[in-house]
């Protein structure tokens, strides 16, 4: 992570204005690439709604007949991914946390559960808990769907948010203790506001890469933005037509979200602006 | 002013501190009375700054005993976060709270911790940050203050829980040459004000004229304790004369 910008002690003297960072999670923009007018966001984001655009308007048949079939499988797109979200998030949370605990138990089951979960390939977990724990227990589609994706994802998280409250700096623990602050106090007034800047911007790039992932619940025959484009296609043999606009809208929907993460993002650095 | 005055705040008994092989305190011994300003100085590892952050429980001790107001603070049966509210500490590195504004570093606490009203804990607040000099940049956020400005914020922030002691690590080492008398000042006027103090630091002139007692360490060890004037015009322990030539 940025950990020029953790060091929030003497950096208030020595501010990082004018620093480039290389961010970590990826997506995002920084102020200074803000004030150009081309950057690669605008011009995926034109690029992609103008292809869209043309394509739609120029040859109606296919490609609009193609547009008009798939908001059905959008809303269960974003239906698996919301809910996912709000699942991994805490699990993620939780999971820091007990990676950072002291006690040995927790320690380790939390150790293990993200060794584990990111050693099976996402795909193999969506088949096991729809299929294989079928034996045992029948789930939907849509609850399979959530708990893989949230299990997966939750571990990836874990690391994320264990980073993230390890780099604020030990002096605010310290401080915050000596105040009086009780452990949970500590975490909650004082290092988790902190570690958020350090968490959002890779937990947001998490999000929009779930929202991806949730095209491989299609191989469950969930009517999702992707299984619906495989049975259009296969419907009508329109192929190419069909997978450029489903990449099309995967792709618009995420340079959309990663904008949002990125004004999330300048938000939460409020307490470094000088005046 | 019966018996507080002579039973001792802090009582520090036989206090041994390891890390790893090292032991960072060897069989430490000291008493702190109510109203007395003690400044530990000493060569840089000599233990003056753990044998300080074991009195809050910053550090724990291996062996040994610190009490503050007769409460043994290692007793796990005691409420170390309660015996913290008393104990204000203030660090080298500052460490407020970057993400809260100034006013919210010193009424957190209160509030939280004390359940003081929030219109209180907010007048409280800006008494203290007129007293420390700052009261205009009650609503800023730290990283737009300096160096001396954030120290004297924190020395507001420890004292808005209204302790019984201050604990001061080092509180001007880590500020430009400028601002250490600022900061001094500040610390200076609260002695003034009867304040009890347990102060590492290495401003000889603020020991001099400050200081009820010097204490010098070094190697973990308690060397000499005395007055300023035995401690710097008659210094004994050939450690604290050589650590004196090369310091004053």
């Amino acid at each position: 992570m940025n950990e020029e910008n953790q060091n929030n002690m003497p950096a208030g003297v020595v501010a990082a204005e004018g620093k480039i960072e290389v961010p970590a999670g990826g997506i995002k923009l920084s102020e200074e690439r803000k004030d150009s007018v081309i950057n690669a966001w605008t011009l995926a984001l034109v690029g992609a709604v103008a292809s869209l655009t043309i394509l739609c308007t120029v040859w109606p048949d296919p490609y609009l007949d193609v547009l008009a079939f798939l908001p059905g499988g959008l809303v269960i797109t974003f239906q698996v991914t919301i809910l996912s979200i709000l699942c991994a998030i805490p699990l993620g949370l939780i999971t820091g946390l007990g990676r950072l605990s002291k006690n040995r138990v927790i320690n380790l089951i939390a150790s293990t559960y993200v060794e584990v979960i990111r050693g099976i390939p996402l795909l193999v977990q969506i088949f096991y808990i729809y299929y294989a724990l079928a034996k045992f227990l029948q789930v939907s589609g849509l609850t399979s769907a959530v708990i893989a994706i949230s299990f997966c994802y939750g571990a990836y998280m874990g690391e994320v948010f264990r980073a993230g409250i390890m780099a604020v700096n030990k002096g605010q623990t310290e401080a915050a203790r000596s105040l009086g602050f009780n452990k949970v106090q500590t975490m909650m007034y004082v290092i988790l506001p902190q570690a958020l800047r350090t968490i959002v911007p890779p937990v947001g790039n998490e999000c929009i890469a779930m929202l991806k992932d949730t095209s491989l619940v299609s191989v469950m025959a969930m009517p999702d933005l992707m299984q619906f484009g495989r049975s259009y296609a296969a419907k009508t043999y329109l192929y190419f037509e069909t997978y450029t606009i489903i990449a099309l809208i995967y792709l618009i929907i995420t340079l959309l979200l990663s904008k949002g993460v990125s004004i999330l993002e300048g938000r939460l650095n409020y307490y470094d602006k000088r005046k | 002013m019966t018996n507080a005055s002579n039973e001792p705040i802090i009582r520090i008994e036989h206090v041994w501190k390891f890390f790893g092989q090292m032991a960072a305190l060897q069989d430490v011994s000291l008493n702190v009375h109510r109203g007395e300003k003690v400044v530990i100085i000493g060569p840089s590892g000599s233990g003056k700054s753990t044998l300080l952050r074991s009195i809050n429980r910053l550090e724990e001790i291996n062996s040994g005993l610190i009490a503050v107001d007769d409460v043994d603070i290692n007793d796990p049966k005691n409420d170390i976060n309660k015996i913290r509210q008393n104990l204000g500490m203030v660090f080298q590195q500052f460490n407020l709270f970057p993400h809260k504004t100034v006013l919210h570093n010193l009424t957190m606490a209160p509030i939280k911790l004390r359940g003081m009203a929030k219109r209180d804990a907010e007048n409280l607040a800006m008494e203290l940050l007129k007293r420390v000099g700052i009261g205009d940049k009650a609503n800023v956020y730290p990283a737009m203050l300096s160096g001396g400005q954030q120290q004297r914020v924190a020395i507001a922030r420890a004292l808005a829980m209204k302790p019984e002691l201050m604990l001061f690590d080092e509180p001007t080492s880590a500020l430009d040459p400028e601002m250490v008398g600022e900061v001094l000042d500040v610390m200076v006027n609260l002695a003034k004000e009867g304040m009890t103090m347990i102060c590492v630091t290495h401003e000889m002139g603020f020991a001099r004229s400050v200081a009820d007692r010097v204490v010098f360490m070094a190697d973990g060890q308690i060397l000499e304790v005395g007055t300023p004037a035995e401690i710097f015009d008659a210094p004994k322990h050939p450690r604290l004369q050589q650590f004196l030539k090369q310091v004053l």
